[in-house]
């Protein structure tokens, strides 16, 4: 017995003093960990768990599975590629502006991926990192981001420029998209969802819905309100139309303002609701024809629907269409000099613009990525993999989408043959065709009177008017409330006179 | 030197660190947004907007409408029901009373998104009914806590007092009306505030539920989201006010008689 416990307490010490040692091999990694906080759109990265069977995306190039989380596979990566641990915190945020206010309030993150515009607004508050120049160095091969950007994705960024820098400088694109009307094509024509003005339809009263979102419902009301300018023949065949088109849409005078708060309350009157989320869901259902929709959601919304044997299509406005970009940018406030981060953060951008990454991502959420593969064309066999027409399909349309994937837009090297309705439905909202392009134009970052202005009137819109509630209605309240004062007063002095 | 002594009144420290964090402190904030402008500056600009803005105005009309029928609705179901509850006979009393609290367990997303299912079923289109449609999702929502209190105060009522009203001579609806109502008041006061207030800003119900209908609480929102901390802090700040109006009018009565003011 006696040597028994002799022994146990040998190898207690001898464990013991085996301990430190295990501790410093613990601490040495420990010590090179980076901690890289992410925060990014809800639902906006692949998550895997996905089903071998149904799921698996057979390419020429090899077959793509998400298996596990696209943040543990980058953790996994980076280790494997640099020796360096990396440790991502990764959160998420609702709204731009809920992104926005969390900031103001204190979070720190080191990567943030919002809508350009506030991505433009963070750079000119000088809060943002540039992207090292090793970055855009093509010949690296981890530098999936530079290598495979769409050309014509690359031009807008070095173009557009917020204080005389270009976007290209702060921020790297992550998905992009265009905004558009999903409708059922069974009660309304191609025609008529194909103008902003369907919104205020009153043949289809309350039968619509809106984004309850004051930057998305303003760009519709200004297309609405001139929508003749627009589309009169010389505006459109004006050489500067690109430029015109911008100016147009992102007008901010009085007047206009007060036309699209004239517009959007007839708008309110004549829609179902205004949504921030219940859109989709009741357009599967059925609940209303038509909904104002982002082209992610909206292949989302028609996938969906395709699930249920019920039929969507996607149009987009022939005033013209925001196309919006979300970006990744870093912050100084997280970043903080310290290059193992900016360099963690720059490969975690680069890690999910690797072709099969794009492609699970894409399939996973059902936006488009900013990516185009470059030399490698995984992502276009996956367009491919997607819409192609069958062999024995009848009805094929060439399809082009040589602007996105080629330098030269016009190279006709990009063609998917795909059954015609696809142009109308998924296809035409995940990557909209040349002409549609054309219209689109991006909405700026408005500085802060004019934004106050703006949200002004958007509550203008949203509220009740006291002069809109009937007399009958105010009276009524007035008399509720006053009685049920008097009624407890008067019970109170009544007890007090018992007593 | 005074040395801590361990007494019943050290075990309310812990409530007290909650209230004076999560309690005062915002209070405070709201204070401080509530009276200034962007730049920091001491104003009143606020206040005066709130009272001077039809929009503001038209908004607290419509919700004070909203929540003035809800209250009189679930004051109209849940009174019968709460009296029938308490006087009947049943030994399964608490059974009964289970029932009606059982959907208040199931998350409340879940209970709305059914409520969006049945109502469209019913009226075809929910988007032609907003007012109508707002008071029933609330009710549905809050009747529960209609229902509690004055169920509370009227199974606790001594019965001999009732008895003694008959024996006397008084007809049913006069015992009801002259002692039964009379002494169930603090429950229905404390129903009545469980009720009236949540439904003027509760407007995360109305959002599920179907989105266009606009009350306080989405004013408040709307400003937020549109970083003007200031406006939205007046508008939260007034409510409060119009809370402890309320309370103050009504908080005496069930003072004295606290029975109604249990809840769960």
């Amino acid at each position: 017995m006696k040597k028994k416990i002799t022994a146990m307490a040998l190898a207690f010490v001898t464990c013991a003093s085996l301990l430190p040692a295990f501790k410093v091999f613990a601490d040495e990694p420990a010590a090179e960990e980076v901690t890289l906080r992410v925060c990014n759109w809800e639902e906006y990265i692949d998550l895997g768990d996905w089903d071998p069977d149904e799921e698996t995306i057979d390419l020429d190039n090899g077959d793509i599975l998400g298996v596990t989380p696209m943040v543990d596979d980058f953790e996994e990566w980076y280790f494997e590629t640099y020796g360096i641990k990396v440790n991502v915190e990764y959160s998420t945020f609702g709204t731009n502006e809920d992104l926005y206010n969390m900031l103001t309030l204190g979070d720190v993150y080191d990567l943030i991926c919002p809508s350009e515009y506030l991505n433009m607004k963070l750079m000119a508050e000088d809060a943002l990192v540039p992207l090292s120049s090793d970055f855009f160095d093509e010949s690296d091969e981890n530098n999936y981001y530079i290598r495979g950007l769409s050309p014509y994705i690359r031009d807008i960024f070095d173009s557009k420029e917020i204080n005389g820098e270009p976007w290209s400088k702060y921020m790297a694109g992550y998905m992009w998209g265009i905004t558009g009307i999903v409708y059922n094509p069974n009660e309304i024509t191609k025609e008529e969802a194909s103008t902003w003005t369907l919104l205020s339809d009153p043949e289809y009263f309350r039968q619509i819905t809106i984004k309850d979102n004051v930057r998305d419902s303003y760009f519709a009301a200004v297309g609405a309100v001139k929508k003749d300018l627009l589309t009169s023949e010389e505006f459109l065949n004006d050489p500067n139309y690109a430029l015109n088109l911008e100016a147009e849409m992102n007008d901010t005078s009085p007047e206009t303002i007060q036309a699209a708060q004239d517009w959007l309350q007839s708008v309110k009157n004549n829609a179902y609701s205004f949504e921030t989320d219940s859109g989709k869901a009741d357009m599967i259902t059925g609940k209303v024809l038509a909904n104002y929709q982002w082209s992610g959601d909206a292949v989302y919304t028609m996938d969906q629907a395709d699930e249920d044997d019920y039929t969507l299509n996607f149009a987009v406005p022939v005033e013209s269409s925001n196309i919006y970009f979300d970006g990744w940018v870093m912050l100084k406030s997280g970043i903080n000099q310290d290059p193992r981060k900016q360099h963690a953060a720059e490969s975690f951008i680069n890690f999910l613009s690797r072709p099969d990454n794009v492609v699970r991502n894409m399939y996973y959420i059902g936006y488009t990525s900013v990516i185009s593969g470059g030399d490698d064309d995984t992502i276009f066999q996956y367009l491919d993999w997607s819409y192609g027409a069958e062999d024995d399909e009848e009805d094929v349309t060439e399809y082009d989408l040589s602007y996105f994937f080629s330098e030269d837009p016009d190279s006709g090297e990009y063609v998917i043959s795909a059954p015609t309705d696809q142009v109308d439905r998924q296809l035409s909202a995940q990557y909209p065709p040349r002409d549609i392009i054309d219209r689109t134009s991006i909405m700026v970052y408005f500085d802060n009177d004019k934004t106050d202005v703006i949200n002004q009137m958007w509550i203008n819109v949203r509220c009740f008017n006291l002069d809109t509630i009937p007399v009958l209605g105010k009276a009524l309240i007035v008399i509720a409330i006053t009685a049920a004062v008097i009624f407890i007063i008067r019970s109170k002095i009544r007890k007090k006179a018992h007593r | 030197m005074s040395k801590f002594t361990f007494s019943r009144k050290s075990l309310g420290i812990p409530y007290f660190i909650f209230l004076l964090i999560f309690v005062v402190a915002p209070l405070v904030v709201l204070f401080c947004f509530a009276f200034s402008d962007k730049d920091g500056h001491f104003t009143f600009a606020n206040f005066a907007n709130f009272f001077t803005d039809p929009n503001t105005l038209g908004t607290l009309f419509y919700s004070l409408a909203v929540a003035v029928v809800t209250t009189i609705v679930s004051l109209l179901i849940a009174y019968p029901l709460a009296y029938i509850l308490s006087r009947s006979r049943l030994k399964s009393k608490a059974v009964m009373l289970l029932i009606i609290i059982a959907p208040m367990w199931i998350n409340f997303s879940l209970r709305i998104s059914a409520l969006k299912e049945i109502l469209t079923v019913i009226e075809g289109n929910l988007a032609y009914y907003p007012f109508i449609n707002a008071v029933i999702g609330m009710t549905y929502d809050f009747l529960p806590f209609m229902i509690l209190p004055i169920y509370n105060t009227l199974v606790k009522m001594d019965l001999s007092l009732e008895e003694a009203a008959r024996d006397l001579g008084a007809g049913n609806s006069q015992t009801f009306l002259k002692i039964t109502l009379p002494l169930s008041t603090p429950g229905i006061i404390s129903g009545v505030m469980m009720v009236f207030l949540p439904a003027m800003t509760n407007y995360v119900v109305l959002d599920m539920l179907y989105n266009s209908t606009y009350i306080m609480g989405s004013l408040i929102g709307s400003y937020f989201a549109a970083y003007n901390w200031h406006g939205g802090s007046m508008i939260a700040l007034i409510l409060l006010a119009i809370i402890c109006l309320f309370n103050i009018i009504a908080g005496g009565s069930s003072e004295e008689n606290n029975q109604g003011g249990a809840l769960l």
